[in-house]
């Protein structure tokens, strides 16, 4: 249970991309073929392993449906990381990305990574965007780019554990400010911190003022 | 709206202080018009100092010029900080409450008066609702209140929370929409938790407790924005249960949160908060400790417990929590409470009640509970000091409720604890010594007490549900009555209690056991039907027309009777399905029977226990029925009707079915059988296979072997054709065999030197054998030389000899010739001698005289010669006798060797007869190794055919070559 830093992750994107299946193929390791609706946020949790060091991924999944957009935009804000779906079979959702980037930078915090996810690789058949456009449109926007499955489980853990690896990246970088929770990290409860004793007495003593 | 117009209009018409009215009317006006910001926060602050007085007049009046202000004067936060406190005292049924309650009472004329008398609360919420409808209208005013709570100006602040708090309360959802669409809206809310000003923090809380009632969005939400962590955090830094009211508005607050949520609670899961409530239970031993406070936050928090393993909850999640209650220990800290003294009754109780859901369906929970002891002396199992609780009157009854709750979560998908309890009661197992559970049980079914029966009975049921191993067993149980009495079956007991009417709770609680025991289980329905007084009774109880008490236990005698006719195996001849049809039919009647048996579910004790599984009644009368006992009935109504109805046709026909049935059943048990034998037979081949297997490897090694052995017999064949070869020397053709196969390099080697040895003798021989051919051509030429003259087949010492005889003769001729010439010679001379006598005289005479006489030397010397040719000639006949005689004894030594030479013809045929046998054993060894190499492949090991094709093909080169050189030497 103990780990080194808390990510916090939200998955976006147009609905029916795919975003609840690449949860639950992260968290579960299964595909669901048929998944209802997601309503509003769903959570999900997983551990992984970065630099030998154990990182807790706390991910919520959002619904893709419009009717349900400013509930979703009230979770960028606390996000260390984005996951932007699209689904190649479906030019629209590749369309729809601008929208999805404007709204996640301007309620985002400046530095929550963002990964471009074109999920549905193994519908090669009725492929409508090309890996190439996926990777322009990504590196256009300075977004980290990878074609998933979540059918077949093809780079799902890369997309989850790349994102990760670039929050850590920056976080060696110094650019995040770990001790401000409301940019979705967290440092573990190992890790040197504040001492558990300081806010206790310190509340203790602000309770006794009142 | 047309009421609070009316409300106005009354109050106006009645005329009471118009001067207020004029008052707010002119402030009103000020603040609309006046220029100057400081006049409109005076009027501002005049009016928030009428809003209690005057509540409706300054709502109504002042309303939209207040909200005008929030909007135009957002810079001057003092005139925001009337304004709010204004609208909050307009909009507040609290205020009111508190402070303008005599004024409204005096404000109104006496017969409106009396009509609020009667509801004086509902008149005043309604105004409250009324003026927060009028305020969120605009949603933009929300959005504005929200806006403004982003000042830190604690006098905007605060005043600016309790408003939107009250907003919250009287419009929830609305509101709550509101707050949802707009940008960071609840995130904005949760920065209040982080305020350092603790007035602003509660009532930030209180504020987030109206914002998460009951809405799942803003629940997860709040959550998302680290609630939880920030909320433990406060219960921690407060003291935990020690803390103060903050504590338990964190702990109504995270209620919200997760109360049937299920993505929160994973959240609050995964989080590890579970972790984080152990400590709010180590709440030691200090009994001075507990005050209405502390009281209060730990049954929150027992609550909160309750939240995450509720019975309600998806079974995966209430599981995992359940699992991660054990394993962090907080499962273990309350079994420390349950077990503590001094803890106080309702906290107890709660704490029992937790206990029992953390532990319901979780085998590994469950066993710890049975292993927990009683800190007394001698120790005693928890299970039996809470039963000790249930069964005795002079505890609360919510708290013997509690006990039965956690018996039953201890017994619920829980086959062993069920052995455990039932085996209490066998006779092999009792205990004398100590008090057991079963014991217990037994006490409280036949104590006087119907509460305790009750209990005991559902309890007893429960170790019976779905486990018809302990149906059976349960059977076997022998109470002492009395001294002197035979021992009666348990059974038997609950019967006759049953029989003597006693209160309607105790013998409703016998009948629920009774039913539970029965189902499913024929053995036990034939030990019931074997007491012949059982069926009567149960008739007797049907039939009868008894008040409304008694129809719950009519009702229950029905199922009971129906449960015999249903699981009844027709072993006892009194009592078939058959005849106990035809009692109903007789005695009672279908349609009553049915109307009776339908009492059960219609009745309102039936409904409320069908809702969850934990007994809660409002009062000990109203304990009738179990949880789990409305699910039985639910099950069985149905199909006890059913077969009821059933005529004794189609009994017969489902009895005709069921045979079929069974026959299928047979058919299948026979198939069944079969696939098991072929299972058998299956793993037998399968042994079999691996023993062939085994053998094949076996027999691998063999050929590998075999082919060493005609590698070795090989061996043995050149060896042997050496051997011949060395006992033949003249046959000198066997060596080129010795390369047949040769697999190992050093063996050619060996071979080639071999039949480099070989080519050697057979060089020797061969020049022996010329040799001697040319000696024997010699002979034969002599002979025929000495014969008949024959110039063939002449030896060097006959033709030596002619030659010498040749010379001879040629010296003879040149000799006789020269004999001629010089006689000639002679005869000139003497011719010479005479004319010279004639011619020349005397002198010529002297001369020829000398002449003469060396003539006559000359002859002498050729007379010599001529003699010692003579000699030479006789001597060369001599020779040539000699010779005739060599000739003859080489003559005779042809014929020794003609014979030699017929022996050695012989020889070799035979030789060569003996190498046509070993051809034709090689043939053979070759057909072998082929074959050999055949089941090798079939083996699926790989063979290099062209190898051992090639060499075979060279040992047929060689031994056509053999045969050549063979032909040659014939």
């Amino acid at each position: 249970m103990a780990y080194a830093y808390l990510f916090k992750y939200i998955i976006i994107g147009d609905t029916g991309v795919g975003k609840s299946c690449l949860l639950l193929q992260f968290t579960d390791k299964r595909f669901q073929p048929v998944h209802d609706l997601t309503i509003g946020v769903e959570f999900g949790a997983r551990m992984i392993t970065i630099d030998g060091k154990q990182i807790k991924l706390q991910i919520w999944d959002t619904a893709g449906q419009e009717s349900f957009r400013s509930i979703t935009r009230s979770y960028y804000r606390g996000a260390a990381g984005a996951l932007l779906v699209y689904d190649i079979t479906r030019r629209d959702t590749f369309n729809h990305l601008t929208t999805w980037l404007e709204d996640a930078r301007q309620h985002s915090n400046s530095n929550m990574v963002i990964m471009l996810i074109a999920n549905k690789s193994d519908l090669e058949s009725r492929r409508e965007v090309k890996k190439e456009e996926g990777e322009a449109f990504a590196r256009e926007h300075g977004l980290i780019f990878m074609e998933t499955s979540a059918k077949t489980a093809s780079n799902v853990e890369e997309a989850f554990i790349n994102t990760a690896k670039e929050i850590y990246e920056k976080i060696q970088e110094g650019v995040f400010d770990i001790n401000n929770e409301a940019n979705g990290i967290k440092i573990g409860p190992q890790n040197p911190m504040p001492g558990p004793t300081g806010p206790h007495n310190a509340g203790q003593a602000g309770g006794s003022c009142c | 709206m047309n009421f609070l117009r009316g409300v106005m209009g009354g109050q106006q018409s009645s005329g009471v202080q118009p001067s207020g009215a004029e008052t707010i009317q002119k402030l009103c006006d000020r603040v609309a018009s006046s220029t100057l910001l400081d006049d409109r926060r005076d009027a501002v602050r005049a009016l928030k100092s009428l809003s209690k007085k005057y509540r409706l007049e300054v709502g109504t009046q002042a309303m939209d010029h207040l909200l005008n202000v929030l909007q135009t004067d957002r810079a001057d936060s003092e005139i925001i900080g009337y304004a709010l406190d204004t609208l909050y005292n307009i909009l507040s049924n609290d205020a009111e409450e508190a402070v303008g309650h005599s004024r409204t009472w005096s404000l109104l004329p006496r017969d409106t008066a009396e009509s609020e008398e009667e509801n004086p609360q509902a008149q005043t919420d309604d105004l409250g609702v009324q003026f927060t409808e009028m305020f969120i209208k605009q949603q933009e005013n929300v959005t504005i209140l929200l806006s403004i709570l982003e000042e830190f100006d604690f006098h905007v602040r605060w005043p600016g929370v309790k408003l939107l708090t009250c907003l919250l309360k009287q419009q929830g959802p609305q509101v709550q929409q509101i707050i949802l669409v707009s940008p960071m809206g609840v995130s904005r809310l949760m920065d209040l938790l982080d305020d350092s000003r603790e007035v602003i923090r509660n009532d930030g809380l209180l504020l987030l407790q109206q914002l998460t009632k009951s809405n799942a969005a803003i629940q997860k939400i709040v959550a998302f924005e680290n609630a939880f962590e920030r909320l433990l955090d406060i219960i921690t830094e407060e003291g935990n249960s020690d803390g103060g009211i903050v504590v338990e508005d964190c702990l109504l607050l995270l209620q919200n949160l997760l109360k049937y949520n299920n993505s929160n609670q994973n959240f609050f899961k995964e989080g590890s908060y579970i972790q984080r409530m152990k400590p709010w239970f180590e709440v030691g031993d200090d009994n001075s400790g507990w005050s209405a406070q502390k009281v209060t936050n730990l049954h929150l928090m027992l609550q909160l417990v309750r939240v995450l393993v509720s019975p309600g909850n998806p079974p995966g999640a209430t599981s995992s929590c359940q699992k991660f209650m054990y394993q962090c220990g907080l499962l273990q800290q309350l079994c420390i409470i349950l077990m503590a003294t001094g803890v106080p009754a309702d906290i107890l109780t709660e704490t029992i009640n937790t206990v029992s859901e953390v532990i319901r369906g979780s085998q590994v929970n469950q066993d710890y509970f049975a292993s927990v002891n009683a800190p007394s002396n001698p120790p005693r199992p928890a299970i039996v000091v809470l039963l000790m609780s249930m069964v005795n009157e002079r505890q609360p009854f919510v708290l013997r409720c509690a006990v039965l709750y956690c018996f039953q979560c201890f017994l619920y998908k829980n086959q062993k604890g069920q052995g455990e309890i039932v085996a209490t009661l066998l006779p092999s197992t009792i205990d004398a010594t100590s008090l057991s559970a079963g014991q217990l049980l037994c006490g409280g079914l036949f104590s006087t007490d119907s509460l305790s029966n009750w209990c005991a009975a559902v309890a007893l049921a429960h170790a019976l549900l779905e486990n018809s191993t302990q149906k059976e067993q349960l059977l076997r149980v022998q109470l002492a009555t009395s001294i002197g009495n035979p021992p009666v079956s348990l059974l038997q007991q609950c019967t006759n209690i049953l029989a003597q009417g006693s209160k309607v709770q105790t013998r409703v609680g016998l009948l629920m056991l009774l039913c539970t025991w029965l189902t499913n289980c024929p053995i036990a329905v034939t030990h019931f039907l074997h007491n012949a007084s059982n069926v009567p009774f149960l008739t007797a109880q049907i039939s009868e027309n008894l008040g409304e008490e008694e129809q719950l236990v009519q009702g229950l005698c029905a199922l009971l009777l129906g449960i015999c006719i249903y699981y009844n195996d027709n072993s006892l001849e009194s009592n078939t399905k058959e005849k106990l049809k035809q009692l109903i039919e007789k005695r009672i009647g279908k349609e009553i029977f049915t109307e009776k048996l339908g009492f059960i579910t219609k009745h309102e004790f039936y409904s409320k226990a069908a809702q969850k599984p934990q007994p809660s009644f409002s009062s000990p009368d109203h304990m009738m029925f179990d949880h789990e006992f409305t699910k039985l009935v639910k099950e069985l109504e149905a199909v006890i009707i059913k077969a009821i109805y059933k005529s004794s046709e189609e009994d017969k026909k489902e009895e005709e079915v069921k045979k079929s049935l069974e026959q299928h059943d047979n058919i299948i048990s026979h198939y069944k059988n079969v696939i098991r034998e072929q299972d058998l037979q299956l793993e037998e081949l399968k042994q079999t296979v691996s023993t062939l297997q085994a053998k094949n490897e076996q027999f691998q090694t063999t050929v590998s072997q075999q082919v060493a052995q005609i590698q070795q017999h090989k061996d043995q064949y050149n060896l042997l054709k050496v051997q011949l070869g060395k006992d033949n020397q003249h046959h000198n053709s066997h060596n080129s065999n010795a390369q047949i196969n040769g697999f190992q390099s050093e063996e050619v080697s060996r071979l080639k030197e071999e039949i480099e040895e070989l080519k050697k003798q057979h060089d020797l021989l061969q020049g022996e054998l010329s040799e001697k051919n040319t000696l024997i051509e010699n002979l034969s030429c002599n002979q025929a030389a000495g014969q008949t003259e024959q110039t063939t087949g002449v030896s060097e010492q006959v033709t030596e000899l002619q030659k010498e005889m040749e010379t001879l003769r040629s010296q003879l001729h040149v000799q006789s010739t020269e004999i001629n010439r010089l006689q000639a010679e002679r005869m000139e001379l003497l011719q010479k001698v005479e004319a010279s006598a004639t011619v020349t005289a005397s002198g010529d005479s002297a001369s020829a005289a000398s002449k003469n006489n060396d003539y006559e030397e000359k002859i002498a010397g050729l007379l010599r010669e001529l003699s010692s040719l003579k000699d030479e000639v006789n001597l060369l006949s001599v020779e040539k006798s000699t010779l005739k005689r060599e000739l003859d004894s080489a003559h005779s030594t042809t014929a020794i060797l003609q014979d030699e030479k017929l022996k050695l013809g012989q020889e070799v045929s035979e030789s060569k007869k003996e190498q046509d046998d070993l051809l034709i054993l090689l043939a053979d060894q070759d057909q072998k190794i082929l074959s050999l190499k055949n089941k090798l492949k079939e083996l699926g090991e790989q063979v290099d055919d062209e190898d051992d094709l090639e060499s075979g093909d060279a040992g047929d080169e060689d031994d056509l070559d053999e045969e050549d050189s063979r032909d040659d030497d014939m």
